[in-house]
């Protein structure tokens, strides 16, 4: 906790905001259900769209259902996919990286080219296609939007990777017989890290956002759930009188995006300084 | 000829009387001089590469807006779903098997080709070729002959008698089109000339001079795209971009009629969204897993939440409260938590999971099945319900699974929904059930002459389809159409969405 | 792959010489990677449910009518033999007949194109030069009031969903001033004018999208360079700052800047389709989407070439562009 806190006053404030609001929003995925005060799918308002009281506190929805249950819910699964897919994404494009970038040559060529060809397919008809033809699940979800982040990573990651391959330490190495393997994960991988981490929480935000295109086109998670960009969605007619309803998921969706990017810029600065 | 059978004959020899008395509609419109001129832009739900000029192959409603511009039928159904002439003069039969339809003369093709019973012939017979992939293929097998019985009269020999066969002839796939177009492309009769015709994009049709009804159309065009989105459509039409819509959903209509330059018309139809129970899949097939789904849908709360009251509520059987057919002994089935646990616990199935599936394809079917999982949960039944997209789901899931949601376009008649969702070998029997009594009285219905008995035919069928079938027909959906309050002479035509498509004749622009 | 080019490479100075081989190079590698879309394009949609025949039957489809028409649409015979077919057509530059749509692909793709092409180009006209701009600016005071403004509005600009950008954008511009059209209407017949003030709401949420990551990445790679040794030395020779930002720290910073452009500006082509659908634009993203749900298979292959195609020439264009403005590079 105390190791936590001196890391909290090393930010800088934005810093100390963005590590505010994704802490606020983990733990709202990892307890939210629990303090759900309604059932997520149960039909508790007799109206649609009522403003914020004190019985249901942020309003209902276009059904008559109440908002903060349906929010707490979704934050668990806009976090826990985003998460889940950036991690993967992130793993597998270093991953082919790191190959492409110790094989070089035909290798590098066909990880490539395979990866520009994923790129090159739009996510969104990727997406429509996947589903159409297996059936929504969150496992689906999840491996969509890590695919379609794939090629985002490795661009970069083969790009430092070669950059670092070049360098005198990695040739040396190369030199002394070292396994390629041994190359890629002792002296390469270890000094990836920092730029990657940064990129795993932009991946992170556009997860999110790609998941709330996605509900925009009937993809996202299965009723009576929710992820936030399905609450936005479904909840768009709400839009002219100003509901509670889409205004508070789109503000999660806000704060949420903007706090990991808030995070992500001050541990890249405070490291480089 | 007795009974109904006057009165039908009658009604279809109304002739121009009966069609120009459609205009009329609405009271407020009665005293409103229509004007000639102006150029309207209507946007409906959907558009796509398919769109099609061909009235054999249209299927949605972008489809039926524009073969109604372009093309006309034999006869047209008015606001009481009678159908009445349109290319027909009029249409006789002593057996109801053989049919002498008389046919309008002085009407001319926008190409000013004469309109003959040639034409007639072709239109209809088209449909029984494969090739032609026409969507009443199976209806148009029951004509076992159609031949010119002189220059404007048309003999149509059915194979067995139908009494239904000039409200059959109103749907638009049965439009007419020239002589030998094997694929039409937008010749017809109808009030406007196709002058763009994009596929997925939009068509353009400017109004034909040469059209047989004195002083029709009034505007001098029409601009018909399609908007998928339905706030993107709402928004359009409130922008001023568009001046008739169609699909408003319920909870837009405050924001409509709150612009003060705007209106709805609320149409209600035959529609509905049917939750299916498969009879030869388990656990459906058990008749107490289907009464215990009956009694978990919170039928008020579907019309109040999903509709916003724009609904019908429904018995779990598809004929609607204010089709002339209807029966209105049949008890309400209602929410009853008790008897749907009593039910439950009879077939054994307490705590089961059983996955039913919804798509937006089907109408309001994903929050329906919300409030089915949402009971069923209290009632002790797991429901899992699977949302799969609307691409695919008729050819993939509708029917295939043991619980799934059917869409049925209302239809112009009793005995066709009866005979394509129903009829032990139709088409589509959602359910698969087999109920010797309900075939052998839908036969007995269509060739029943007197109206009185066919009542009551169809009321028994009625209840026969709500005690045993697997169907739940939760309410019949209003249609609701939004346009710019200039636009006169729109009156609801239950079949349709802008007066079952056909506004394009009957509507002006105000100045 | 410069065995291609002898000729050239021999009389041809350095720099052109290195771009004439990296297109060169490229050009075979992209028919590769063409090759390889149009493989995995047929594959995952031979997964999916249904085809062509059914899906334009639609729900009333009889398994009789199905068939007949499968037959005439040519979908009875095996997978592999339709993939062959059309890659031969692909190679005589013949797309095909759409199955679904009875005309030609290339007339269809022909009306949606220039579209497409359009609301991209104007999208770049704007976003490229706003998000230069503001990257720029945010680099040169770095830390400072500026920069903080800026950052807040690039991350602003990022958290709000696509589709929620475009509806607030027509409720205001359409709805409620009347100033702008809430639907795209760009036909033939609409004048310039009109044409652009149908783009400007579709203009302005894809702007809004793809800004941020471009001004981003403009901001870190400016800084990269700015924090050099060189721009130090400059500084004490004395050398006035804009000067140096132009002259010296843009062309070092222009790689990794006009690739994050190109990455942005594909999008803008096959990513457009929540902007297409909610203006109702008639473009090639939603052509695409068409194609898959009613399984027209040649319509499908012939966007994916495209996306592709165009992809690959623009991650070409931002390499030889950072080439060209990288003096050591050319050297």
């Amino acid at each position: 906790m105390t190791l936590f806190l001196s890391f909290a006053r090393s930010l800088p404030l934005p810093g100390r905001i963005g590590l505010f609001l994704v802490c606020f929003w983990l733990l709202a995925a990892l307890a939210g259900p629990l303090l759900a005060p309604y059932a997520v799918g149960a039909f508790v308002d007799y109206d649609v769209f009522s403003p914020m009281s004190g019985k249901f506190w942020l309003g209902s929805d276009y059904l008559g259902r109440d908002v903060l249950s349906r929010l707490l819910w979704g934050a668990r699964y806009t976090v826990f996919l985003g998460l889940g897919a950036a991690l993967l994404a992130s793993v597998t494009g270093t991953s082919l990286a790191l190959v492409a970038a110790v094989h070089k040559g035909w290798v590098d060529e066909v990880v490539s080219r395979t990866m520009d060809t994923l790129i090159s397919i739009p996510s969104k008809v990727f997406a429509l296609v996947m589903v159409a033809a297996f059936g929504s699940s969150l496992w689906l979800l999840l491996l969509i939007a890590a695919v379609t982040y794939v090629p985002g990573n490795f661009r970069i990651a083969r790009a430092i990777a070669l950059d670092l391959a070049a360098m005198d330490y990695v040739t040396f190495a190369r030199a002394q017989g070292e396994t390629p393997i041994r190359i890629a994960l002792g002296e390469i991988l270890p000094n990836m890290l920092h730029p990657l981490l940064a990129d795993l929480g932009l991946r992170f935000v556009f997860i999110v956002l790609l998941l709330s295109g996605l509900s925009f086109l009937g993809l996202g998670v299965q009723p009576p759930h929710a992820d936030l960009g399905s609450l936005v969605r479904e909840n768009i007619s709400g839009i002219t009188e100003g509901a509670p309803a889409i205004i508070a998921p789109a503000l999660a969706i806000a704060t949420l995006t903007v706090g990991a990017n808030l995070l992500i810029h001050a541990l890249k600065k405070g490291k480089t300084a | 000829m007795s009974g109904g059978g006057f009165s039908r004959r009658t009604a279809l020899a109304g002739g121009l009387a009966g069609a120009g008395l459609l205009a009329f509609g609405r009271a407020q419109d009665v005293l409103a001089v229509p004007r000639r001129g102006g150029s309207i832009r209507v946007a409906t739900q959907s558009s796509s590469t398919a769109d099609t000029l061909d009235p054999a192959k249209a299927s949605v409603s972008t489809d039926y807006v524009r073969i109604g511009m372009v093309y006309e039928g034999l006869t047209t159904p008015d606001a009481n779903l009678r159908p009445v002439p349109a290319l027909a003069e009029s249409l006789e039969s002593r057996d109801r098997q053989t049919w002498i339809v008389k046919l309008r003369r002085g009407v001319t093709f926008h190409d000013g080709g004469d309109f003959t019973a040639d034409d007639v012939v072709f239109s209809l017979l088209r449909h029984k070729d494969p090739a032609t992939a026409s969507k009443l293929a199976g209806i148009a097998a029951e004509f076992a002959s159609v031949r010119a019985s002189g220059r404007h009269e048309v003999t149509i020999r059915l194979a067995a008698p139908n009494a239904d066969l000039p409200a059959i002839l109103s749907q638009p796939q049965f439009a007419i089109v020239r002589k030998g177009d094997i694929h039409p492309r937008g010749n017809g009769t109808g009030p406007f000339r196709v002058r763009h015709f994009q596929p997925g994009v939009r068509t353009v049709g400017e109004r034909f001079a040469d059209y047989w009804m004195p002083g029709r159309p009034y505007l001098d065009r029409i601009e018909l795209i399609a908007i998928p989105d339905e706030v993107s459509r709402v928004n359009a039409l409130l922008a001023g971009d568009c001046q008739m819509i169609n699909a408003v959903n319920p909870r837009s209509i405050r924001r409509i009629e709150a612009s003060g330059s705007h209106r709805v018309m609320a149409t209600p139809s035959g529609l509905y969204t049917d939750l299916i129970m498969r009879a030869d899949a388990a656990p459906t097939g058990n008749p107490h897993f289907v009464e215990a789904i009956k009694h978990l849908i919170d039928r008020p709360l579907v019309k109040r939440a999903l509709f916003r009251g724009h609904a019908t509520i429904g018995n779990d059987q598809p004929i609607p409260p204010f089709h002339p057919y209807y029966n209105p002994n049949i008890p309400q089935t209602t929410l009853d938590l008790d008897r749907a646990r009593w039910h439950i616990a009879k077939a054994g199935l307490k705590g089961v999971r059983v996955p039913l599936y919804c798509s937006p394809a089907a109408e309001g079917s994903v929050d329906m099945a919300s409030i089915i999982q949402e009971f069923g949960a209290q009632a002790g039944l797991e429901l899992a319900v699977n949302r799969v997209p609307a691409d695919g789901y008729w050819s993939t899931h509708w029917m295939r699974h043991p619980m799934t949601f059917g869409n049925v376009n209302p239809r112009p008649t009793a005995d066709l929904l009866f005979s394509q969702f129903y009829k032990s070998n139709g088409d589509w029997n959602e359910t698969g059930w087999k109920n010797e009594r309900f075939d052998r009285l839908l036969a007995d219905a269509r060739s029943q002459p007197d109206e009185a008995l066919r009542k009551e035919i169809y009321g028994e069928m009625q209840r026969i389809v709500h005690d045993k079938a697997g169907t739940a027909i939760p309410v019949f959906i209003s249609l609701i159409d939004g346009y710019d309050k200039r636009i006169k002479g729109l009156h609801p035509i239950p079949l349709g969405a802008f007066m079952g498509y056909r506004f394009s004749q009957h509507v002006w622009l105000d100045a | 792959m410069a065995g291609a080019f002898p000729q050239f490479a021999r009389k041809a100075p350095r720099g052109a010489s290195v771009i004439l081989h990296l297109v060169g190079r490229r050009a075979a590698s992209a028919l590769l990677t063409l090759l390889l879309v149009s493989i995995v394009v047929f594959t995952i949609s031979g997964l999916l449910p249904g085809d062509a025949a059914q899906e334009t039957l639609g729900q009333s489809a009889t398994p009789a009518q199905v068939a007949a028409l499968r037959h005439e649409m040519g979908l009875d015979r095996p997978g592999p033999v339709r993939y062959v077919q059309w890659l031969g057509g692909i190679l005589r530059a013949d797309p095909g007949q759409s199955l679904v749509a009875n005309m030609p692909v290339r007339d269809i793709i022909a009306e949606r194109l220039p579209n497409s092409l359009m609301l991209a180009g104007f999208t770049a006209v704007i976003a490229v030069p706003l998000a230069l701009a503001m990257g720029i600016a945010a680099a040169v005071h770095r830390g400072g009031k500026v920069d903080r403004v800026l950052s807040l509005a690039t991350l602003s600009m990022v958290a709000v969903p696509e589709f929620l950008v475009a509806t607030l954008g027509v409720l205001v511009f359409s709805v409620k001033l009347l100033w702008l059209p809430s639907i795209a209407l760009v036909s033939s017949e609409a004048s310039l004018g009109d044409t652009i003030r149908s783009c400007a709401l579709p203009v302005m949420t894809l702007t809004f999208v793809v800004v941020a990551q471009m001004a981003r990445m403009t901001r870190a790679a400016m800084i990269a360079q700015l924090d050099a040794g060189y721009v130090e030395m400059a500084e004490l020779k004395g050398v006035p700052f804009g000067r140096i930002v132009l002259w010296h720290v843009m062309p070092n910073a222009i790689g990794p800047i006009v690739n994050a452009a190109a990455l942005s500006l594909s999008y803008l082509l096959g990513g457009a389709i929540i902007v297409e659908t909610i203006f109702n634009f008639p473009g090639l993203a939603s052509l695409m989407v068409n194609a898959v749900t009613s399984r027209d298979m040649p319509l499908l292959q012939s966007c994916a070439m495209i996306f592709c195609a165009a992809y690959l020439l623009l991650v070409l264009i931002a390499d030889v562009v950072a080439i060209l403005s990288n003096p050591r590079q050319r050297a």
